[in-house]
């Protein structure tokens, strides 16, 4: 059964209260008593908020009602703990909104009044646990419980984990939400959320959604910061839009200048290979060449002569001083420019071959030169 | 050229994916129109730009990206070619009604960022800034590529 193997599990938390409530006063069932008997004797404090995972100064007020509870003489006790602070602590305990947790609650004491049936051994009637049980049920959903976790431990450890976990969910929302808040501390023992907003400001969903948003559009307005340059030491996001504007109209302009002066300098709209070479060896020493670039770029088409390759691989343009020259390709290229520099321009400019060919051939080799 | 927020994916591709598009466009450029063209430089130089505007759409992740999808719209519009991208539910409507109410402000900042960025007339305000940052990183891209090839074509 799984009580008997929840039992066996808190076996630490059972320890204080059994004592403070008195196993005498207990008229338990067999096997109950049984499972009373075998847990250990006493435990120290520490072990006991272990066990809880509860903060010292909770587990403290914990025993606190729990030892108060005593003197009214628990009548449906399983273990010792469980139905005494579900119905002494009436107007102060409130249990998760949690309906497994819930249920088995309510089968706790109901399991309670079937064992005790005959027995009158407290002042409530065993008639009032269920109607307290639901009582109680009814105040769950009103009322903070600041000793949930008496609830909680009374749980089989099954789901004990889940409730554990789910607190630990409602304490994190409750802290994400509460940055400056002086009733933090409060919040951290409430089992759900309240969700408390900062100081001075609204709680409804539209504000917490405008502050998400607002939220996620100064994280990129960051990102923007840092992309352009000299804009972290600006102060005021009317500035920072500013100065991002006017980067983009910056670089259109470059683009737009550059694009005049590629006309210009190219009397004809005929891009021969020496523009190819050019920039692809450019791009080539400056990082590493994809091959799934090469793929995308370049249909197959096989024509290959070797003499336009051999033409390729002497006409090297000094590259312009941004791109860092490797060593490894620097004393080959350097030779065979010495060599044939000025010839092979006149014969490059009357080739008129398939960009996409030759340019096919050339990247392999120089990948390769470049490894 | 990976950007180091885990959240917002503003990865870019490297530099001679842009060098191989745009010399591609180039190329096709002139096998457009051999000969019956006006061959004047400002004509020359405006088809330039627009070929370099596509293919650095095409190079920055073509559909991938509202900037590039609306770019590449844009210049198949003006060719007369309908390219229609599949799209995704847009939240138009709150943006575009409070557009309206408001259209009488000095231009803001926004605004005039939305009027930069290709395809920002209809975007949230954070998805705008997210588009902006890609976008100002393929310009610079697109820019240091056709400065190397200015550089390399110019006679020395």
């Amino acid at each position: 059964m799984d009580l008997t193997g929840g039992f066996g599990a808190r076996s630490g938390g059972a320890g204080p209260c059994r004592e403070a409530i008195g196993l005498e006063s207990l008229h338990l069932g067999d096997e109950f008593r049984q499972l009373v008997t075998t847990l250990p004797p006493d435990n120290a404090g520490g072990s006991f908020t272990a066990l809880l995972e509860l903060p010292s100064t909770q587990a403290v007020e914990l025993l606190h009602f729990t030892d108060s509870s005593s003197s009214q003489a628990a009548v449906t006790a399983i273990g010792g703990d469980i139905a005494p602070p579900l119905h002494s602590f009436g107007g102060t305990l409130t249990f998760p909104s949690n309906p497994v947790l819930l249920e088995r609650a309510a089968r706790f004491s109901v399991i309670a009044t079937e064992q005790q049936n005959g027995n009158v051994s407290g002042e409530t009637p065993t008639s009032s646990v269920p109607s307290n049980s639901s009582a109680n049920l009814d105040r769950v959903k009103t009322e903070p419980a600041e000793t949930d976790s008496a609830v909680e431990k009374q749980v089989p450890s099954p789901n004990q984990t889940n409730r554990s976990g789910k607190r630990k969910d409602f304490e994190k929302k409750v802290k994400s939400s509460t940055k400056k808040n002086k009733s933090s501390e409060e919040n951290e023992k409430l089992p759900y959320v309240h969700v408390r907003a900062r100081r001075g400001q609204a709680t409804d969903s539209h504000s917490l959604a405008e502050r998400a948003r607002r939220e996620k559009i100064n994280a990129r307005m960051k990102l923007l910061q840092e992309l352009v340059p000299g804009c972290d030491k600006i102060q005021g996001t009317a500035l920072v839009l500013d100065e991002i504007i006017n980067h983009v109209q910056s670089l259109q302009r470059q683009v737009e200048m550059l694009s005049m002066r590629l006309a210009a300098v190219n009397p004809r709209i005929d891009f021969n290979l020496d523009t190819i070479l050019a920039s692809e060896n450019g791009s080539l020493m400056d990082g590493s060449f994809s091959g799934t670039a090469m793929q995308l770029a370049w249909p197959h088409q096989a024509i290959e002569t070797e003499q336009s390759f051999h033409h390729h691989r002497q006409l090297q343009p000094p590259p312009p001083q941004q791109w860092p020259f490797e060593g490894l390709n620097q004393p080959v290229w350097g030779r065979e420019e010495d060599q044939t520099h000025g010839n092979d321009h006149s014969n490059l400019m009357a080739v008129s071959e398939n960009v996409m060919v030759d340019s096919a051939n050339l990247h392999p080799n120089q990948v390769k030169m470049e490894l | 050229m990976a950007s180091s927020d885990k959240t917002i994916n503003t990865d870019v591709p490297e530099k001679d994916v842009f060098a191989i598009h745009f010399l591609q466009s180039l190329s096709n450029l002139t096998t457009q129109n051999p000969f019956n063209s006006p061959d004047t430089t400002n004509y020359r130089a405006r088809k330039i730009k627009k070929a370099a505007y596509v293919s650095m759409a095409k190079a920055a992740g073509g559909s991938s990206r509202l900037w590039s999808r609306a770019l590449l719209g844009r210049a198949a519009k003006e060719n007369n070619k309908i390219v229609r991208f599949a799209r995704r539910k847009r939240k138009v409507t709150w943006k575009i009604s409070s557009k309206r109410r408001s259209d009488q402000r000095a231009p803001e900042a926004t605004d005039r960022l939305r009027n930069l960025v290709p395809g920002g007339g209809t975007m949230e305000t954070s998805k705008l800034m997210e588009e902006t940052a890609h976008y100002i990183k393929c310009l610079s891209m697109q820019v240091k590529v056709m400065q190397c090839l200015v550089d390399g074509l110019s006679p020395k």
